[in-house]
C-alpha cells in the first residue's frame, strides 16, 4: 500500500534553499537511498516525508493519501502519517530502560500489557539485546544502542520505515554487520524503506533505488547499478564508486577522442551529438593492464590492498588509476601496457552531462 | 625504570612512590586542585566551622541570659540550644504555639520553607514555561523577552519587593495609612493576603529567581537533542505525553539545579520578607535570625546552622540525581532542525502576556524609582512637586540636614561608585579566575574523590547566608588582627560568589574534550600558554559569564558587606541603606536607580563586547 | 590552620591601613586636666584620618565641621548600634579601627566598657555644665520617642492614657517600629515592667478604667500593657517611614511612637501631626503616665584609637553649642550641656525627663532577657 510521492517539493531556510523542486516516486516495498555529501538536502527531504520538518511548497502523498499540501494547506503531523523514523545519534530516552524505550510507542497506541510485553519480547530476540532489557541507554555499547533504536522504531509495524544515517556512528566492522541485518529486515518486515546516508557504499549495497542529490537538486534516481554503470553527469559518476571514476579532458574528432596524449577510438552506443570539448571518463576496473597493451604508461605508486591492487598511472603527465584483482606489485617507475575494456563515458566538459557512452578502443 | 637498576625492596618502593609522586604533581590540574582544596577548606570550611561553633559560646549581648548560670563571654554553652529548639511551653501555662522555640525558631522555619519552596516552585514553572515557549516555540518577540527576562536578576531583590509595596498598598491593610498606585489611581484595594505575607514574599523572590530557571531549563531545551522528542512524536504520543513523559524528565536535573538555587537563596533572602512580611507579623528565619544576631547571636547562628543544613540536603538530593544511571547526555545531534510548535494566533496573545508581565516586573520598577527621585513631598505626583534636584542640584534646602548636592554632583557618591566598582570588578577577577582553575581541574580529573571535594567545597559559600558569612569574616579578621579594609571585603565577595564561576567554569571545561589541549601538549606548548591560547579562548564566552555574575551579585550586595565595609570605602549598596535609615528617599531612590543602570550597562558592554551574558554564567 | 589563614589574609593586610595599638585608656585618663589648646595641639600632631561611628545620621555633618574648624581629615559613617558593637568588638580585637563612636543602647553601653571597647572622657571645659548622672559614661544629647498623632478626621486619637492604646477598637491603628529591630524600643518596654513604671501603669489604669488593674496571668502591670499594646501595633521598618506614614492624609486615626526628630524631613507632612504631649502641656496636663521614651546618646573613644587626642577635641567639641548645632537646629535633641537650651517650640529637657520613660542599664540588664522572651510572644 505504502507509494511515497512527492511532487514539487521545495524547503527555504529564510534564504538559503536545502530542497528545490524535488520530485520522487517510491514504490511500495523499496529500498531507497538518499545520497549525497552533506549538506544536500536529504535529511531535510526525509523529515519533510516524515512530516518532522514542513516544506515550503509541492504536495507529498504517502499511500495515495496527501499528507502535505502547500497549495491546500494540508499538513498532516507525523502521528498520521503511520511511518517509523530511526535517528542517526539513536534518540533514546536516557531516562528509560531499553524496555521501556521500546515500549513507549506501543502504549501510545493503547495495547494490553501483556501483548506490549509479547511484543517487545518479540523484537528483543530479533535484535538480539534480551539481555539488556533492564538496563538504561549509557550503560550500553554504540552497537547495541543502535539495535535498541531499532527495535523501538520497529515496535509498531510501520509500514514506512525512515532511517537517517543510522549507522554512521558505529565502527567499520559494526556497520558491515548491521547493512546485512538491515538488508535482511527489509525482506522481513516486508516495508518500504527510506534511508539517508553519505557513504555511497552503503547506497550501492543496501537499496533498491537511489536518489543522489546536491545543493537541494535531485541529480540522478534510478537503481544503484544503473547509477555506477552510467552516471548521469560528472558528480553523480564522481560520488559514486570507489577508488572513483577517472575524468580526463579530451576533445572529440571524427569518432576519435584525444586525451592525455593518446587518442583512441570511441564507439558511442547510441546515437548522440557529440561536442567538441569532453570529459571522458573511465571506471578504474576498465582499464586493464597487460603486456599487450594498446597504450603505455608509467606506474607511479601501487596500492595493493589484497583482494584488489589499485595501480596510479602517470601517462604522459596525466594521471590515470586502474584497479587489478589479486596483489601485484609494480615497482614504481615500471613500464606498463594497458588497454580500454568495457565502457566508458562522455560528458559535455561546460555543462558536465552525460553524452553518451560507448566503447574505447584502436 | 627496570628491576635491575633499583636497589633493595623498601628502597624501590620508596623510589616507586616518590616517582607517582612526581607524575602526579607534574599534571597541572592536580597541582590546581589541591591548592584550591587547601585554600577552599581555609576560607570556607573554616569559617564554617567557626560559625558552628559560635552555636555554643556565650556572646557579649548574651551576658543578661546566661548571669545566673555563672558563665562568661567565650564559656562554652548549650543553653542556646535549650532555648531555641526545647523551650516547647511558654512558662505561664500557654500551649505549643506561644513557647518560645514556636514562636522564634519553629513557626519561622515554617514559614521560610513555605517561602521558599514556594517561590522554588514559582521560579520554574515561570522561567520553565518561558523558557519552554523561547526554545520550542514560533512565539513572537522572543529577542525582548528574553532579553529583558534576566532584568529582575540584575536587580536589587528589594526593589521588586518595595515596588510591589508601594504598588498595592492601601489604607486598608498592613500600615493603613496610605494608598498606592492601585488603590489611588484604579481605586483598587487589594486584600491583604495579596499585598503582605506568604504569597507576594514567595511571588517575588520568585519572580527574581525565575531567570535560573530560564537560563539552566533553557540551556537544557536548546541543547537537547530534538529527535528525542522527535522520536516519540513518531511513535505517534500526544503532545502532553511527551512533555511530561520526554520533556519534562531530561530537563528533571536542570529543574532540581534550580531547585538548589532557588531554595538557598529563598531561604537566606532577607529584606523581601521584611518588606512585604514585618507589616503583617509575618517573620521568617532569615528574618528573626537577622533580629537575634544583635541581641542573641548564640541563637542566631543555629539558625544559620540549619538553613545551611537544608542547602545542603537539596545538594545532596541533587548530586544524587545527576549521578544515577540515567545520565543524560545531551549532546547535540541534529538540533538546528528543531521544529517549532506553531502556537498560530496564540503566539503574539502569550507575547503581549509575557511582555507585560515583564515590564511590570522590570520596567516598571525603575520608572517608579526615577519617579520617586524627583518628587519632594511624598505621594505628589503632580509636576509642581518635581525638581531634579535630588540629581543635580546644589545648596538644596528641601533637607535641613547633611548632603545638599545631588547625587550626580556629588563626590561622596562618585567614591562610592569608585570603590562599588573596584570591589565588584576585583570579586570578578578573582572568583572568575579560580572558577575557570576549578572548572580546568575538575574536569580533567573528573570524577576524582579531589575534584569531587574541590566541586562541593566551592559550592559551599552558596549555601550560606550573607549576613552570618560577612559576620564570620568580620570575627576572623578580628581574631588574626587583620584591620579591615578593602581587601577583606574582596576576599569574602570573591569566595561567595565563586560558586556562579565554578559552575560556569566547570560546564565550559567539561563541554571542551581533552584533546584540543592534548594536541597543545604534543607540541610542547606550556601550560600557560595552553590556557591563555587554547583553551580560554575556545570557551570565551562562557568563562567571561562567569566573571560577570559575581560583579552583578557584589554590586548590588549590602548584607555580606555591611559589617565590613571600612568607613573609608563606602560603597553605593551601604550608601543606599544609610540614605533610607535617614530617610532621604529621594537619594535612596536616585542611588538605587544609579546602581542598577550601572549594572545594567556593565552587562550591555561586555556582553557586545565579548558576547558574554549572565544567562551563561549560571552554567548548564 | 590559623598560621595559613594569616597567610592568606596578610594580602589584605597591605589593602589597610595598619597602626599599632596605642594604649588608649592610659592617653585618655592623662589628657583629663589637658586644656583646650593643648588637646588641639596635640591633636593635630597624630596622623592618619579621624574615623567616627554613629547611629545618628546627623554627626556626618557634625564631623565635617568640626574637621574644617581644626584642619583635619575626617571620616564618619553612620551605622545602626548593633553593627557598631559588633565592629567595634572585633576592631578592638584587631586593634585598629574607628577613634570615636557616638551611640545608644546603654545597657549594651555598660558590657562594652565593662570590656574596655570603649574609653569614658570628660572634657575639663564642659564638666562643670554636665549633669552628675551624665558623666559616665558621658551622654551627648537625649533623644525621645513620642506619641504623635494623624490630627485629621473624625476620630482622632489624642491620648491622654497610653491605656487608651491598648482598647481594641485601636487595633491597627498604632504604628512603632519592631522592638527587636531597634534595642532602645526594647529597653522602653523592659523599662515598663519594673517597679516605678509598673506602679505608675497600675495608678494610670486605675484613672482610665475607673477601676483596679486585674493583672491574670501578667506579672505586672508593665506586662499587661506590652502585652496590649502591641497586640494592636502594627509595625514600620524605620522610624522616618513611621513619620512619612502617619502624617498621609489618608492615615486619619493613625498614632505613632517615633522619634520626634524625624518631623524635621521634608517628606513628612508635619500639618497633619501633632504631638501628644505638646498638646498636653499646651492644655496644662499630661499624657499618664508617660509621652512616650527618652534614651541618651553616648560619646566615647574607640579603644582601637589611632587619633585619641583628636577624638577627645571632637568630644569637647560635641559638647560646645557649635558641635551640637546640627542637632540643635531642629526638635527632638537635648544636649546634656545645660547651657545649651532645647530648640525653640520645643519643651525642655527637664520637662521631658518629668513625663518620659528613661532608660535604666542596671534593670535593663538583669531583667532585659526576661521581658525579651515575653515580648516575642507579642509580637508574632
Amino acid at each position: 500500500m505504502p507509494e511515497i510521492i512527492l511532487e514539487h517539493v521545495s524547503k527555504r531556510f529564510e534564504k538559503f534553499v536545502a530542497v528545490d523542486d524535488l520530485n520522487l516516486q517510491i514504490a511500495n516495498n523499496d529500498f531507497i537511498t538518499l545520497l549525497g555529501p552533506s549538506g544536500c538536502g536529504k535529511t531535510t527531504t526525509l523529515r519533510m516525508i516524515a512530516g518532522l520538518e514542513t516544506p515550503t511548497e509541492g504536495r507529498i502523498l504517502i499511500g495515495g493519501k496527501v499528507v502535505f499540501d502547500a497549495a491546500k494547506g494540508i499538513n498532516l503531523p507525523p502521528i498520521k502519517r503511520d511511518v517509523g523514523f530511526l535517528f542517526q545519534n539513536y534518540a533514546l530516552w536516557p531516562h528509560m530502560t531499553v524496555y521501556q524505550n521500546i515500549a513507549f510507542g506501543l502504549e501510545n497506541l493503547k495495547w494490553d500489557k501483556a501483548r506490549i510485553r509479547s511484543r517487545v519480547d518479540e523484537l528483543l530476540k530479533l535484535m538480539r539485546i534480551e539481555e539488556f532489557e533492564k538496563r538504561y541507554p549509557s550503560e550500553l555499547s554504540g552497537g547495541q544502542q543502535q539495535r535498541v533504536a531499532i527495535a523501538r522504531t520497529l515496535a509498531p509495524g510501520p509500514k514506512v520505515l525512515f532511517m537517517d544515517e543510522p549507522l554512521s556512528n558505529l565502527d567499520a566492522k559494526l556497520r558491515m554487520e548491521m547493512r546485512t541485518e538491515l538488508k535482511r529486515l527489509h525482506k522481513d518486515t516486508d516495508s518500504t524503506f527510506v534511508y539517508v546516508t553519505h557513504d555511497q557504499l552503503e547506497a550501492m549495497t543496501l537499496s533498491t533505488r537511489v536518489c543522489i542529490m546536491k545543493n537541494g537538486l535531485l541529480q540522478q534516481y534510478a537503481p544503484p547499478l544503473v547509477m555506477y554503470n552510467d552516471p548521469a553527469n560528472l558528480f553523480v559518476a564522481d560520488f559514486m564508486g570507489n577508488p572513483s571514476m577517472n575524468f580526463t579532458d579530451g576533445t572529440w574528432e571524427n569518432g576519435t577522442v584525444t586525451f592525455g596524449g593518446l587518442s583512441a577510438r570511441f564507439t558511442p552506443d547510441e546515437e548522440a551529438a557529440i561536442p567538441r570539448d569532453v570529459v571522458v571518463g573511465i571506471r578504474p576496473e576498465y582499464i586493464s593492464l597487460n603486456s599487450e597493451g594498446a597504450y603505455t604508461g608509467k606506474v607511479y605508486s601501487t596500492l595493493p590492498s589484497g583482494m584488489e591492487t589499485t595501480v596510479k598511472l602517470d601517462v604522459n603527465g596525466t594521471p590515470l588509476t586502474a584497479v587489478v584483482f589479486g596483489d601485484v606489485d609494480w615497482p614504481v617507475d615500471t613500464e606498463v601496457r594497458f588497454d580500454f575494456t568495457k565502457s566508458a563515458l562522455l560528458y559535455d566538459r561546460e555543462s558536465g552531462k552525460r553524452i553518451t557512452r560507448g566503447k574505447l578502443g584502436r | 625504570m627496570t628491576a635491575s637498576t633499583a636497589g633493595t625492596p623498601p628502597e624501590r618502593s620508596l623510589a616507586r612512590t616518590g616517582g607517582k609522586l612526581r607524575a602526579w604533581f607534574s599534571k597541572p590540574a592536580n597541582v590546581i586542585l589541591l591548592l584550591f582544596c587547601i585554600a577552599l577548606i581555609v576560607l570556607t570550611l573554616y569559617p564554617l566551622f567557626s560559625m558552628l561553633s559560635e552555636m555554643f559560646l556565650v556572646h557579649s549581648p548574651e551576658r543578661s541570659m546566661v548571669r545566673k548560670m555563672g558563665l562568661k563571654v567565650g564559656d562554652f554553652t548549650t543553653v542556646h540550644f535549650d532555648k531555641l529548639l526545647f523551650t516547647l511551653d511558654d512558662g505561664i501555662g500557654g500551649d505549643f504555639t506561644t513557647s518560645n522555640s514556636w514562636i522564634n525558631f519553629y513557626q519561622p522555619l515554617l514559614n521560610t520553607l513555605l517561602v521558599s519552596v514556594s517561590a522554588s516552585a514559582i521560579a520554574i514553572l515561570f522561567g520553565g514555561v518561558v523558557a519552554f515557549l523561547i526554545t520550542r516555540t514560533n512565539i513572537s518577540c522572543k529577542k525582548f523577552i528574553s532579553g529583558v527576562f534576566v532584568f529582575p536578576y540584575i536587580m536589587p531583590s528589594w526593589t521588586l519587593a518595595t515596588f510591589w509595596q508601594t504598588f498595592f498598598k492601601n489604607t486598608q491593610i498592613g500600615l493603613g495609612t496610605s494608598n498606592g498606585i492601585m488603590a489611588s489611581v484604579f481605586g483598587v484595594y487589594m486584600p491583604e493576603w495579596f499585598v503582605y505575607g506568604p504569597f507576594p514574599i514567595a511571588l517575588v523572590l520568585g519572580l527574581h529567581y525565575a531567570p535560573f530557571a530560564y537560563i539552566l531549563i533553557g540551556g537544557i531545551l536548546r541543547n537537547m537533542d530534538a529527535n528525542l522528542e522527535e522520536a516519540a512524536t513518531i511513535l505517534k504520543t500526544g503532545r502532553s505525553r511527551i512533555i511530561r513523559k520526554i520533556t519534562l524528565p531530561i530537563v528533571k536535573p536542570a529543574m532540581l539545579s534550580t531547585l538548589l538555587l532557588v531554595f538557598a537563596s529563598s531561604m537566606s533572602a532577607y529584606s523581601v520578607p521584611v518588606f512585604l512580611g514585618n507589616p503583617v507579623r509575618y517573620y521568617t528565619l532569615s528574618t528573626k535570625m537577622k533580629s537575634m544576631m544583635d541581641t542573641y547571636p548564640g541563637q542566631a547562628y543555629i539558625m544559620v546552622a540549619v538553613m545551611i543544613i537544608f542547602g545542603v540536603g537539596i545538594l545532596l538530593i541533587n548530586q544524587k540525581v545527576t549521578n544515577s544511571r540515567k545520565q543524560f547526555t545531551t549532546v547535540t545531534g541534529k538540533s538546528g532542525q528543531v521544529s517549532l510548535i506553531d502556537l498560530n494566533a496564540g503566539k503574539r496573545i502569550i507575547a503581549a502576556v509575557l511582555v507585560i508581565i515583564l515590564l511590570m516586573v522590570a520596567v516598571v520598577p525603575l520608572v517608579t524609582f526615577a519617579l520617586e527621585s524627583v518628587i519632594i513631598k511624598a505621594g505628589d505626583y503632580s509636576l509642581s512637586n518635581m525638581t531634579l534636584d535630588f540629581w543635580l542640584g546644589k545648596g538644596l534646602t528641601y533637607l535641613d540636614q547633611g548632603d545638599d548636592t545631588g547625587i550626580l554632583l556629588s563626590a561622596k557618591v562618585w567614591k562610592a561608585l569608585g570603590y562599588s566598582l573596584l570591589l565588584a570588578v576585583s570579586c570578578a577577577l578573582i572568583a572568575g579566575t579560580c572558577g575557570v582553575l576549578i572548572g580546568y581541574g575538575v574536569a580533567r580529573r573528573r570524577g576524582s574523590r579531589l575534584a569531587n571535594w574541590v566541586n562541593n567545597l566551592s559550592f559551599f559559600p552558596y549555601l550560606m547566608p550573607s549576613l552570618a558569612f560577612g559576620a564570620i569574616y568580620l570575627s576572623m579578621s578580628s581574631k588574626l588582627s587583620v584591620p579591615l579594609g578593602l581587601g577583606v571585603l574582596i576576599l569574602a565577595g570573591s569566595i561567595k560568589y565563586m560558586p556562579f564561576a565554578t559552575r560556569s567554569g566547570v560546564s565550559a571545561m567539561l563541554q571542551l574534550s581533552g584533546e584540543i589541549e592534548e594536541a597543545a601538549v604534543i607540541t610542547g606548548v606550556s601550560w600557560w600558554k595552553r590556557m591563555l591560547r587554547v583553551i580560554f579562548p575556545i570557551q570565551k564566552s562562557s568563562f567571561l559569564s562567569g566573571y560577570l555574575l559575581p560583579m552583578v551579585s557584589c554590586m548590588r550586595e549590602l548584607s555580606l558587606f555591611v559589617l565590613l565595609v571600612p568607613t573609608s570605602n563606602t560603597i553605593l549598596t551601604t550608601m543606599l541603606m544609610q540614605y533610607s535609615e535617614k530617610g532621604w528617599a529621594q537619594f535612596g531612590n536616585a542611588i538605587n536607580l544609579l546602581i542598577i543602570v550601572v549594572v545594567l550597562l556593565i552587562n550591555f558592554v561586555v556582553n557586545k563586547l565579548t558576547g558574554a551574558s549572565i544567562d551563561k554564567g549560571v552554567g548548564g | 590552620m590559623k598560621k595559613l589563614i594569616s597567610l592568606i589574609l596578610a594580602v589584605c593586610m597591605l589593602l589597610s591601613c595598619v597602626a599599632a595599638l596605642a594604649d588608649v585608656k592610659e592617653t585618655v585618663t592623662g589628657a583629663e586636666a589637658l586644656t583646650h589648646d593643648e588637646l588641639v595641639a596635640l591633636a593635630q600632631a597624630e596622623t592618619g584620618n579621624f574615623v567616627v561611628y554613629g547611629n545618628t545620621s546627623r554627626i556626618e555633618t557634625a564631623v565635617t565641621a568640626f574637621g574644617e574648624l581644626y584642619n583635619i581629615t575626617v571620616e564618619s559613617s553612620n551605622l545602626k548600634d548593633a553593627e557598631i558593637y559588633t565592629k567595634l568588638e572585633a576592631e578592638v580585637n584587631a586593634g585598629s579601627g574607628a577613634d570615636m563612636v557616638m551611640i545608644q543602647d546603654g545597657a549594651q553601653l555598660t558590657y562594652a566598657m565593662e570590656d574596655g571597647w570603649l574609653v569614658n572622657y570628660v572634657p575639663a571645659s564642659v564638666k562643670e555644665f554636665i549633669g552628675e548622672d551624665d558623666l559616665l559614661p558621658l551622654v551627648h544629647q537625649y533623644i525621645n520617642k513620642l506619641f504623635i498623632y494623624n490630627n485629621l478626621g473624625e476620630a482622632v486619637p489624642a491620648v491622654k492614657n497610653v491605656w487608651e492604646l491598648t482598647d481594641p477598637a485601636m487595633k491597627g491603628n498604632i504604628i512603632f517600629k519592631n522592638p527587636e529591630s531597634e534595642q532602645v524600643n526594647m529597653n522602653f518596654l523592659i523599662m515598663l515592667t519594673g517597679e516605678e513604671w509598673s506602679a505608675k501603669l497600675a495608678e494610670a489604669y486605675k484613672v482610665w478604667a475607673d477601676k483596679d488593674i486585674e493583672l491574670g496571668e501578667y506579672k505586672n502591670a508593665g506586662y499587661k500593657w506590652i502585652a496590649e499594646f502591641l497586640s494592636n501595633c502594627t509595625f514600620g521598618s524605620s522610624d522616618t517611614t513611621i513619620a512619612e506614614e502617619v502624617s498621609q492624609e489618608t492615615a486619619a486615626g493613625k498614632i505613632g511612637l517615633f522619634v520626634l526628630s524625624k518631623l524635621r524631613s521634608s517628606s513628612v507632612l508635619t500639618d497633619n501631626l501633632t504631638v501628644a504631649q505638646y498638646d498636653a502641656s499646651a492644655n496644662g496636663y499630661t499624657v499618664e503616665p508617660f509621652a512616650g521614651f527618652m534614651y541618651p546618646m553616648y560619646a566615647l573613644v574607640s579603644a582601637a584609637a589611632n587619633r585619641p587626642y583628636t577624638a577627645m577635641l571632637f568630644i569637647e567639641y560635641l559638647m560646645t553649642a557649635e558641635g551640637f548645632g546640627p542637632w540643635g537646629k531642629s526638635i527632638g535633641a537635648y544636649s546634656s550641656n545645660v547651657q545649651i537650651p532645647a530648640k525653640e517650640g520645643d519643651l525642655g529637657i527637664e520637662t521631658w525627663k518629668a513625663t518620659l520613660v528613661m532608660e535604666d542599664p542596671e534593670y535593663i540588664l538583669d531583667n532585659g532577657d526576661e521581658v525579651r522572651t515575653f515580648v516575642s510572644k507579642y509580637i508574632q
